[in-house]
């Protein structure tokens, strides 16, 4: 039971010195590499997309329905990437108010 | 004089020693030799800041302990408590690519990490561990991220794929960012500065007057942004490396 309690308290003194010392620390570029993220990020679910289309084309003969399909889920995969990582992001800052890491 | 303006020539992997075994080629290389200075830049400085250790740190020693802690501060801040084991890991990997990023920066060396062979295999190494310390961990229960909860039958016959080809992006998204602008960085920057003898050649005395006054500044400021890169990149990877690996350690989200 103490022994909890003293974890506890331990837990909360440790995530109050990291809030204070954490935006020390990411000051510079967070949202530069963010906007890195998203963008790399939405490039490569097109590009698998295509890769994946184009290796069912080739295997099964369906071209071009399994590059056309493929490309369409490639480009959603895409968005839906980008629209994940933006909205943790807002949720991190609305937690935590400015300067919040993720 | 082709060699001085040509972009491409810096990224040219020269043998430095030749080695083959058993049929293959595993010379030893520039790249790899800048490899080897980094990790042993790397190495040796860590040795040097904890040889001598204090209650109250010294410059060096403060230096590598504000190293770690913005590390295992980000490990922390994704992974909580399970991602304790693989700070040394993502500490591993951000340095390795801040040391290759830097050392790329100084003109004439090689930059590592401008290779997609480099960064393709530090990214498929990371998800290949997320996807065995999601197996070890939750068995055939990892493939639930492929399947979220609470959506009807139908939407997951579309939905799933989308989710497979959006983890199947992470290691190519991971590997092309990095390798992408180290390799546009360096190739923006040798186009610039490639300005000023052109413009030499070209107009003589107010050709070498405009690159000073007008090619000149630019060349700073982009330097100084691809310094901002070299480091955030290198932070970037590591941070999406304890972001994924949270798939695999999380609870299901």
């Amino acid at each position: 039971m103490s022994q909890n309690d003293l974890d506890k308290r331990i837990a909360e003194a440790q995530a109050k010195i990291d809030a204070q010392e954490r935006p020390k620390y990411m000051a510079a570029g967070k949202g530069m590499g963010l906007g890195f993220r998203m963008a790399s990020d939405f490039a490569a679910a097109v590009i698998v997309g295509v890769a994946l289309g184009w290796g069912l084309d080739t295997l099964f003969g369906w071209s071009p329905w399994g590059l056309l399909s493929c490309l369409m889920l490639g480009f959603v995969a895409g968005v839906r990437n980008v629209v994940a990582t933006a909205s943790k992001a807002n949720q991190a800052v609305d937690n935590k108010g400015e300067g919040a890491g993720e | 004089m082709r060699i001085a303006t040509d972009p491409m020539h810096q990224f040219q992997v020269s043998k430095l020693l030749d080695l083959n075994v058993g049929g293959y080629d595993i010379s030893f290389t520039n790249s790899a030799l800048f490899m080897v200075i980094g990790v042993l830049l790397v190495i040796g400085f860590l040795a040097f800041a904890t040889s001598k250790m204090g209650t109250v740190p010294n410059r060096v020693q403060s230096l590598a302990e504000i190293w770690y802690s913005f590390i295992a501060g980000i490990v922390k801040d994704v992974n909580h408590a399970p991602g304790k084991p693989f700070i040394p890991l993502v500490f591993s990997l951000f340095s390795f690519i801040f040391i290759a990023n830097m050392l790329g920066m100084f003109p004439y060396w090689f930059t590592t990490t401008s290779h997609i062979a480099v960064t393709g295999f530090m990214a498929i190494f990371t998800i290949g561990l997320v996807i065995v310390v999601g197996l070890m961990k939750k068995g055939l229960g990892f493939f639930k991220i492929f399947v979220p909860s609470g959506v009807p039958f139908v939407l997951l016959l579309i939905v799933t794929p989308i989710e497979i080809i959006s983890f199947l992006s992470r290691p190519i998204s991971l590997g092309m960012r990095l390798f992408a602008n180290m390799l546009g960085g360096h190739v923006a920057l040798k186009v610039f500065a490639g300005f000023i003898p052109s413009l030499a050649l070209a107009l003589g005395g107010l050709g070498m007057l405009m690159g000073g006054l007008l090619v000149m500044p630019l060349i700073v400021g982009v330097t100084a942004l691809e310094f901002l890169v070299s480091f955030l990149q290198a932070y970037v990877f590591a941070m999406l490396t304890c972001v994924y690996l949270n798939d695999a350690l999380g609870e299901a989200h």
